[in-house]
């Protein structure tokens, strides 16, 4: 019988799951409109641009669902973890500013009919910044660097620093780059899909070698968890992530390329899980265990009710706004029928 | 700095900053609405045009409010954790709600911006309907929080452990109404009232045309109706203050001493050292009339409390008397143009009026801040009123002046960047062409 704390850190794993396969490719935008490259650099960068437009408000909802869901449901993690994680979380806020702020100037600049460098750089910049800082977060609370006495953080300003958590941010800035490309070239047409065909599957290798990278970096800085990597459902997580990367790979190869945007969001979304299965029972490994973080039972009924109100307005709404606008990333052009 | 102090400074600034594009996020979206169905009913495309001139400053204002807000949820954690840690089972759910009333604001934002290629005229105005309606709600949801930190419910402490949580008493505590009536009114209005400053300034600098008359009534309409319910509901709160939470009227009012047939006191600076206020305007026994329908009514003042539990009411009546000051400004403002409105019908031959409008649009804004800023410091030191001292809930973290730093920079940047953009470019109100505002980019 799955307890309802349970139930509630699987919801929490699915914010995150939305936050990464969603705000990832957003980051992922960002990301490669600093590495646009060859002869389509300048169309690679519009496109990109244009297809962040509609939708970055919504894709960083998400955060904010993560956020919410932490500090209702598991109230003392929230503390914990936002007090031992403070540096990285301030960097990835600021980066959150300059980036949704960099990104609205430059789409009024454009309008307007002036583009500001400097706004784009910051736009770039923080686009990398934010999705290496969450990354290195997430992974230090399975670092075993964050200790807790009577409920109160023993950590140090910078504990959340090490090899361990390193390869974590930067595993978190592949998933970004990795889901960019994939999601475009649904979107795009001719030699402009060639390109981020390339490079999807060239961020593919990168995240399968960081994340295979990962597992010997566990041993030695992180024994704990990598302890857990054997237990029979992370192992059943990895093998699924693996064959998704794998699959998605083959899928982009053979320009399936509708399919591959769903086996890459489901890539990541089984790496995220492979990485909740070793976590569990805990929310800070071997310190907090998701019952001890959680709130009252009152409080878990009222999370679960609200909850398909909210599913009943959001799911028709969010399907909406991607079908609107479907098609050609320009939202001023009309959607064009993509044949994939 | 100390750190608690810069917690608060932080805190402080982080929610100022907030609160104008939030508040802009909560009355466009009322505005956008009229326009659209106006123009759809009528036909008249003036009104199109007034809702379809102000999507590209609103793509910035939202994009401001949007990241200010992920902002604030992160320093809740960051800066609050104790305080989180005990109110986040009650204070949770409306934050959950407001979760997803932002995220429909935010989706139906998007489509109402991007969407005037893909979707037809009637599906654009449909929009703006869940648009409008989840704005209010988020501003409902966020004030339910902070309503329950002013009368906490929902919960019951035996030695120091909770039980007997109800999340729906927790969000529908006794002060959550006439807040979120309160501050919900207190955006629109202020939102209609910086509109109308916009459009008159355009009006004086550059005649006024049919399209900036029609806007102009437009926002001093949305204005107008929303000031009565201000006045309504700011007694209410008034009234509901001196019987749950008398230290922050006494404060509010530089009220000291205890007694029946309170004097109202109108500016001045209070002294909490020697208990008097100086310079201010006394008016025997409105106070008590206010607050207890009863000239004679007894209001509890400051010196009832022990000194360390008394709001400081330097940081409270000042604020306090400026909303209630902007208020019968922009009353009179809306009072002299409807007056002339329905005497002689021509409101933009007159340049005093317009300039007056000019003078009051800022001044909804201002109120809205102050009244948040009275709540606040009306509440000091507690963090939940009678349960949780602001220091019991900060982090234990040292080096948050640095933070404070940080996002002072961070802050003072994007309110630059802004600036920038929005100065240089076309303003909104300039009559123009259809095809000049062209497709590009």
């Amino acid at each position: 019988m799955v307890s309802l704390t349970d139930l509630a850190a699987g919801a929490l794993l699915l914010g995150l799951i939305m936050y990464a396969t969603f705000g990832g490719a957003d980051f992922g935008g960002g990301i490669w409109t600093t590495l646009a490259s060859g002869p389509r650099k300048q169309e690679q960068r519009e496109s990109l641009f244009h297809a962040i437009g509609p939708v970055w408000e919504t894709n960083h909802v998400w955060l904010i669902y993560v956020v919410v869901v932490l500090f209702m449901v598991f109230p003392k993690a929230f503390a914990a973890l936002f007090t031992a994680l403070l540096t990285p979380l301030v960097i990835a806020l600021v980066g959150i500013n300059f980036r949704g702020a960099a990104f609205a100037f430059r789409h009024f600049g454009r309008q307007t009919g002036r583009d500001v460098p400097l706004i784009a750089r910051s736009f770039e910049i923080s686009s990398m910044l934010t999705p290496l800082a969450l990354g290195m977060a997430v992974t230090a609370i399975a670092g075993g660097e964050i200790r807790l006495a009577a409920g109160r953080v023993l950590a140090g300003p910078w504990d959340w620093i090490s090899p361990f958590t390193i390869v974590g941010g930067m595993i978190g800035l592949a998933i970004c780059a990795y889901l960019a490309p994939i999601y475009m070239t649904v979107r795009t047409r001719g030699e402009l899909r060639e390109d981020f065909r390339r490079r999807g599957m060239v961020a593919a290798l990168v995240l399968g070698v960081l994340t295979t990278l990962e597992i010997p970096v566990a041993l030695l800085d992180a024994p704990e968890f990598a302890a857990r990597l054997g237990l029979p459902r992370t192992l059943i997580c990895i093998a699924l992530a693996v064959s998704g990367g794998t699959v998605t790979e083959v899928l982009l190869w053979r320009r399936r390329f509708l399919a591959a945007q769903i086996g890459a969001g489901a890539t990541v979304a089984f790496t995220l899980a492979g990485f909740a299965a070793a976590l569990y029972p805990d929310l800070l490994l071997g310190q907090l265990s998701i019952v001890a973080a959680a709130a009252p039972r009152p409080t878990l009924v009222a999370f679960f009710t609200v909850l398909p109100f909210g599913v009943i307005i959001l799911a028709p709404s969010l399907f909406y706004l991607y079908w609107t606008f479907r098609g050609s990333p320009d939202p001023e052009a009309p959607p064009e029928d993509f044949r994939v | 700095m100390d750190n608690v102090l810069a917690a608060r400074a932080l805190m402080g600034l982080s929610l100022g900053f907030h609160i104008i594009y939030a508040t802009i996020g909560i009355g466009l979206p009322l505005m956008l609405m009229i326009a659209e169905g106006i123009a759809l009913r009528t036909g008249n495309e003036l009104y199109r045009q007034m809702a379809r001139r102000w999507i590209r400053p609103a793509g910035l204002l939202f994009a401001i409010g949007a990241v200010s807000g992920t902002v604030l949820s992160f320093e809740l954690g960051l800066l609050w954790p104790r305080f989180m840690e005990f109110s986040g089972p009650m204070i949770g759910m409306p934050f959950w709600m407001e979760g997803y009333a932002f995220f429909t604001e935010a989706i139906f934002l998007a489509l109402y911006i991007y969407g005037e290629q893909r979707l037809s005229r009637r599906a654009l105005f449909l929009c703006t309907i869940p648009l409008t309606l989840s704005a209010a709600l988020s501003a409902v949801f966020v004030i339910s929080a902070n309503s329950w930190m002013n009368t906490p419910a929902g919960f019951t402490l035996e030695g120091g452990i909770l039980t007997g949580v109800s999340p729906l008493a927790a969000m529908l505590n006794p002060a959550f109404a006439h807040q979120a009536v309160h501050g919900t009114l207190a955006a629109y209005a202020a939102t209609a009232f910086g509109m109308a400053g916009i459009y008159a300034l355009a009006m004086l600098r550059r005649g006024a045309t049919p399209y900036l008359k029609r806007a102009l009534v437009l926002a001093m309409a949305v204005g107008t109706c929303s000031l009565p319910l201000m006045l309504v509901s700011g007694d209410w709160a008034a009234a509901f203050l001196a019987r749950n939470q008398p230290a922050k009227l006494a404060a509010a009012e530089a009220h000291f001493e205890t007694m029946a047939g309170a004097p109202l006191i109108v500016g001045g600076w209070p002294d909490p050292e020697t208990g008097e206020v100086n310079f201010g305007f006394k008016v025997p026994k409105l106070l008590s009339l206010l607050a207890f329908k009863d000239p004679d009514g007894v209001v509890k003042g400051l010196n009832d409390y022990p000194p360390d539990e008394r709001p400081d009411p330097r940081l409270v009546h000042p604020f306090f008397d400026l909303m209630v000051g902007s208020f019968f400004l922009m009353a009179l403002a809306a009072a002299w143009f409807w007056w002339r409105t329905w005497r002689r019908k021509d409101v933009a031959a007159n340049r005093r009026l317009l300039w007056f409008l000019v003078l009051a649009s800022p001044f909804g804004l201002i109120a809205l801040e102050c009244g948040w800023l009275v709540t606040e410091f009306g509440r000091q030191p507690w963090i939940i009123q009678g349960v949780m001292k602001v220091g019991a809930g900060a982090t234990p973290n040292e080096s948050i002046g640095l933070v404070f730093a940080v996002f002072l920079v961070v802050y003072i940047l994007l309110t630059g960047g802004l600036m920038k953009m929005l100065l240089q470019a076309e303003p909104p109100a300039v009559d123009s062409p259809a095809g000049r505002e062209g497709r590009h980019g």
